[in-house]
């Protein structure tokens, strides 16, 4: 017996978790929560032995399995089915993973939630449900699908106080509208990766993940057709995982509950752009401006979003910019991978090995999502305890709670990149992906690279400094006004998965000389695409990273980073609001102001849309039922008549229409009668 | 039995229909119980029509043929028979009757008439989608209207005078239009074929071989009565004006089925009797499918009152089948004929929603509205699960449907080398997404509101409860195994497009 035949009751788990929680829930315990654990755990097991069966090669990856799901048109059959590779297999092992241990973790932090908890589990084992489903399709239209539902539980979630908020109106208008801005933004990009489905379909006559990385179909296909599939599909990517520009409803999605941020926006939900980059590399790679498209955006936004990090005072902004930066950094890797590859499969190579930033970039979202989870379960923590999230409120919590100050900075040693932390390796191996193609002599590319590779050097040394001001803030020097109110530390069924999480956030990084950098490789080989294998061993990731400089140039840049977060924010010798004092700094206001994103978007749609549907209404009531009445009136008589007719009797209306059916039927008749005689 | 089962199906609801008028007075509250089981009979019927159809061998079958007229010059025939397409709307007709009829069953006001009315309609309705004979097509067509026309007129809102008058002369006007373009057909195939005998049966007159010029006149002919019926703008303000006072059950049928009517007979008469005008018509259907999808969202998202908006979506998505059917191939037929089944099932929730919106809060003005999910939860979660329904979420049926055309319409626009036509289709999904989450942002999120009295407000009934989750669980299942309504429609769907390949 092979557990992969059984993988795909790896999502129906949690499905059926979600039935029995949304109809029964409210009669059990915590509202269906020990059962969303449950079923969030076996499908961790289930994960993990499937995970094992494909990494040791029992099972030849990708396992591919397929029902006919709906047969378009003779030949163009859509497919609904499971596709398996190591890809999938860690996508599918750290989303359970982390899945269970939130959930656990909610018991606690959902606790006084009453009736709601129902509505909660149900809703996220919902999400678990479409978050595994999606990274184990087998096509385009199947991934779509999930990735809508994906979307769906977002929003549900993020709009969880929507109504009812325990914070008042305001909260829950300001909950409702941040949901209903997740939707509409992510939608903007998953419109565009409907077009590439459109696009790939035509060209492709299938959506299968199978027939569409197969280089003999790719190459029966033009190149023009690809790169705007490739760019269409990556629309949707910068939706879902929030690249510039259509990242600014990540922050406001911070409006949900603390366990949905951890969960979804940032360990999981977020990554299926990424994933889908990874995935997808196969079409990307066909052309060189694609996946520099690709490298740029990652770029941009990890430099762009960290910023706005510097000068926050909420703790789950902070939390939230620095999740945007740091996909921004996975895409980037995946750009400078799929970069590498484009270039020599442009020059003819036949073999293309161990693109580095394929194994960098899915190896970040791996650690992210344990030490992202990990922040925010402890952001969590200290709202459960202090109940704000305004960080100048809180400070000098670290005797009062020990456990989350310490498991939280070891998620914030991770994140900035301290040597031998999980963030210090993925990082790193990002950072020479791209100098690695900046070096590549491939001219004016080169050039881009190098710009990509200075802004993410910087990008390291702000994460360093946001990250370190966040800890000392919440944890560090003199007890602020909320925290003198903090009722202690919270609950083993939070703590635990913080200790556990941070263990993960502490050692995670060292698989990457334990064969992940060999499972997780991108490569050409006998003219097909592989996942997996011709990687790079431990000593050449040591080699690596050790003998290349520019390592010490950025394990330099954050110690400077918290070196200045330390005087800042701990010792208090440098006054970090001293540009600022009466609110002169206009950069500091861009950066409170998210670079006026937020009122682009209202612009948008007050500013375009309602005018247009204004617009629209005027035209429909006075021009188009305008004409309409005028007709009829002139018709009828004038108004006069219409008016006569309208106030007369039902029976009247009876008669015309009886009358007006009778008179068909009798002209009939009497056609036949003089046609013929009946 | 078999021989005669369509008939059966058919005038059931009649029977049941004349059973409920003569109900008055005191017996009045029995008649209820007539609707139901005059309802569910021929939703029992055509469950077994639907599994007894034969899938491999396709093609119309359950043929039933009388002369019902004959004389030397003119030939009328009841002609009934169903095909795959015929077989999705006469369920989606006896499905969404009867769930009407529940839905609406604590009717207060003459209920004996009330769902009179109702069963007469579904007659008409069913009449439609399986004649196949034009004249009784014709028939059908009218005795559908006539029911509706009494019952935006008593049991409407308070300008239901004027819109049931508007709704009857405006949809009349198109259908002696269409009148006429069957009587020219009908005249030109005894022409084509030399006989002096007028016969309006469908194997008569499609396939004759009309002259193009005949051809493209007849077909806008059709096509204008079809276009009202759908309705596609500029020919769509009746629609507005009759849903937002028509009763929940009127708007539910007129909505779910009888705008089909105009997509139905599109395809069914127009495509297979005219491939010609078909081609020549093709561009011009695009321009008025993209111009009523976009037309259609943004008035949406001008409206204040939730049916309104509602009944505009309606414009909106028949617009998108439309867009579908225009593309005159295989896929697109199917499509379109897929998303007006979907968007049958969709609509009658949202039309519900708004129902119970406007009984139970007493306005259905959103502004009004806020945080009504705290106190009606189930009717905030029908709401919720109708909007995502319409709004195209995959997993639910309205989501093939536009997948589907919107594939076809990119393959046609990449083939007719305009290929940036697809922006507006993927625009409007974007629009619609937009009025769906602003209405419920503005009605059931956010904090209760105080601009009318919730104090006494009660969430949705047992009787609207069962009816929606029923709707509900008909959007999920076709939406997860779209293969059940598709494999049957495809098919016919592919003899069309043959038919109009040849011409091309």
């Amino acid at each position: 017996m092979l557990f992969i035949d059984y993988a795909w009751l790896i999502p129906i788990i949690p499905l059926a978790a979600f039935l029995i929680i949304g109809f029964f829930g409210h009669k059990t315990p915590e509202g269906g929560g020990y059962i969303a654990i449950i079923a969030a755990a076996v499908s961790f097991v289930l994960s993990a032995l499937v995970g094992y069966e494909i990494l040791s090669g029992t099972v030849a990856a990708p396992y591919v399995n397929d029902i006919v799901w709906l047969e378009m048109s003779p030949g163009v059959v859509l497919n609904f089915g499971l596709y398996i590779d190591n890809l999938s297999v860690l996508m599918l092992i750290f989303s359970s993973l982390i899945s269970t241990l939130i959930f656990i973790y909610s018991i606690g932090y959902m606790h006084d939630q009453g009736e709601r908890k129902r509505r909660y589990y149900t809703e996220v084992s919902l999400f678990l449900t479409a978050m595994l489903g999606l990274v184990i399709s087998s096509n385009f239209l199947e991934m779509f699908i999930f990735w809508e539902i994906v979307g769906l539980c977002s929003y549900l979630l993020i709009g969880f106080w929507g109504f009812k908020h325990p914070k008042g109106e305001k909260a829950s208008i300001a909950a409702a509208s941040a949901a209903k801005k997740a939707f509409l933004v992510t939608r903007m990009g998953d419109v565009s990766l409907l077009a590439g489905l459109f696009v790939l379909l035509n060209a492709f006559g299938s959506l299968d993940f199978v027939s569409l990385f197969d280089p003999a179909n790719i190459a029966a296909v033009d190149n023009s057709t690809l790169a705007l599939g490739s760019l269409l599909i990556f629309g949707g990517v910068i939706g879902k995982s929030a690249q510039f520009p259509l990242h600014d409803w990540l922050p406001d999605a911070m409006e949900g509950p603390t366990t949905v941020s951890a969960l979804i926006h940032a360990a999981t939900m977020v990554k299926a752009g990424v994933y889908l980059t990874a995935r997808s590399l196969p079409l990307f790679v066909q052309s060189t401006d694609v996946t520099l498209f690709v490298a740029v955006i990652g770029g941009f936004t990890a430099f762009y979003a960290a910023t706005m990090a510097l000068n926050n005072m909420n703790i789950k902004r902070v939390l939230a910019y620095s999740t945007l930066s740091q996909l921004g950094y996975m895409v980037l890797a995946l750009g400078a991978a799929g970069y590498m590859m484009a270039a020599s499969l442009a020059a003819g190579d036949v073999e293309v090995d161990h693109a580095m930033g394929y194994t960098a970039g899915t190896f970040h979202m791996m650690n992210h999502a344990f030490f992202k989870a990990l922040l925010f379960l402890g952001a969590g923590s200290v709202i459960h305890a202090v109940g704000t999230e305004d960080m100048r409120q809180m400070g000098g919590l670290r005797k009062r709670m020990s456990i989350t100050s310490i498991t939280m900075l070891i998620a914030t040693l991770a994140i900035a990149g301290i040597p031998l932390f999980s963030g210090f390796w993925s990082k790193d191996l990002i950072l020479e992906s791209v100098l690695h193609v900046a070096e590549g002599g491939h001219g004016a590319a080169s050039a881009v690279f190098l710009i990509l590779f200075v802004l993410a050097l910087v990008t390291a040394f702000m994460t360093a400094f946001y990250m370190f001001r966040l800890w000392y803030m919440t944890f560090g020097g003199e007890e602020g006004e909320a925290s003198k109110h903090c009722h202690g530390e919270s609950p083993r069924s939070m703590t635990y998965p913080l200790v556990i999480l941070s263990g993960f956030a502490a050692l995670s990084g060292f698989l990457i000389l334990f064969g992940f950098a060999d499972a997780l490789t991108f490569n050409f080989v006998d003219g097909a695409f592989v996942v997996g294998g011709h990687g790079l061993s431990m000593i050449e990731v040591l080699e690596d990273i050790f003998l290349n400089p520019f390592a010490y140039v950025s394990i330099a840049l954050a110690v400077l980073g918290f070196y200045i977060a330390y005087r800042m924010y701990e010792v208090r010798d440098i006054e970090p609001g001293r540009y600022n004092q009466y609110g002169e700094s206009s950069l500091y206001k861009l950066l409170q102001k998210r670079y006026y994103f937020p009122e682009f978007y209202n612009a948008l749609a007050l500013k375009l849309a309602y005018p247009a549907a204004m617009a629209v209404e005027q035209v429909d009531r006075k021009a188009v039922d305008g004409t309409v009445d005028g007709i009829a009136n002139s018709i009828t008589g004038g108004s006069q008549m219409l008016r006569r007719i309208q106030t007369g009797f039902v029976q009247t209306y009876a008669a015309f229409v009886v009358g007006g059916v009778l008179l068909v039927i009798v002209l009939i008749y009497l056609i036949g009668y003089l046609t013929g005689g009946l | 039995m078999a021989d005669m089962m369509l008939s059966l199906l058919l005038f059931t609801p009649l029977v049941g229909a004349i059973l409920a008028l003569f109900m008055a007075g005191e017996k009045s509250k029995y008649a209820r119980w007539v609707a139901l089981i005059f309802s569910v009979i021929p939703l029992a019927i055509s469950l077994v029509v639907l599994t007894s159809y034969d899938m491999v061998a396709g093609g119309t079958q359950f043929l039933e043929q009388y002369t019902w007229i004959e004389t030397a010059f003119l030939k009328m025939q009841y002609i009934l028979g169903v095909d795959g397409l015929s077989l999705i709307m006469v369920f989606l007709t006896s499905i969404l009757v009867f769930l009407v009829v529940l839905f609406s069953w604590e009717e207060k006001e003459r209920p004996n008439f009330f769902f009179a009315l109702i069963l007469g309609m579904e007659t008409g309705l069913l009449g439609v989608f399986m004649a196949a004979d034009y004249f009784l097509f014709f028939i059908f067509w009218e005795v559908a209207l006539i029911p509706m026309y009494f019952l935006i007129n008593i049991w409407g809102g308070p300008r239901r005078h004027y819109a049931a008058i508007k709704f009857f002369i405006y949809t009349h006007v198109a259908s002696l239009i269409m009148l006429i373009g069957i009587f020219a057909m009908a005249f030109g195939a005894a022409s084509i074929l030399g006989v002096s005998q007028l016969n309006f049966a469908f194997d008569t007159i499609s396939g004759v071989g009309f002259s193009s010029t005949f051809q493209i006149l007849v077909f806008g002919l059709l096509f204008f009565g079809f276009a009202v019926k759908m309705p596609m703008v500029p020919f769509h303000t009746w629609l507005p004006d009759a849903h937002v006072e028509a009763p929940t059950a009127g708007s539910v049928l007129l909505a779910g089925v009888m705008l089909k009517m105009g997509s139905y007979g599109l395809i069914r008469i127009c495509l297979d009797a005219l491939p010609d005008g078909a081609v020549a018509w093709q561009i011009p259907m695009i321009i008025i499918a993209l111009v009523s999808i976009i037309y259609g969202a943004l008035a949406c998202i001008a409206q204040r009152d939730l049916k309104k908006m509602v009944a505009f979506s309606s414009i909106n998505h028949m617009g998108m089948v439309l867009l579908g059917v225009a593309t005159l191939s295989d896929v697109g037929i199917a499509a379109g004929a897929f998303l007006m089944f979907a968007h049958g099932l969709i609509t009658a929730v949202l039309f519900m929603v708004c129902g119970i919106t406007g009984h139970n809060l007493g306005t259905r003005q959103i502004p009004l509205l806020g945080g009504l999910a705290a106190k009606m939860p189930n009717y905030a979660a029908f709401m919720m699960f109708g909007f995502m329904a319409s709004l195209g979420l995959p997993g639910l049926v309205g989501f093939v449907g536009e997948f589907t055309v919107l594939s076809s319409f990119y393959d046609w626009a990449l083939a007719e080398g305009m290929v940036w036509l697809i922006i507006l289709g993927l625009l409007s999904l974007l629009l619609t997404a937009g009025y769906y989450l602003w209405a419920m942002q503005r009605s059931i999120f956010g904090p209760l509101t105080d601009r009318i009295d919730t104090s006494k407000v009660n969430d949705v009934n047992i009787f609207e409860g069962i009816s929606l989750a029923a709707l509900c669980g008909l959007i999920a299942l076709f939406g997860i195994f779209p293969a059940l309504a598709w494999d049957l429609i495809f098919p016919v769907a592919s003899d069309i497009a043959a038919v109009l390949v040849g011409v091309i």
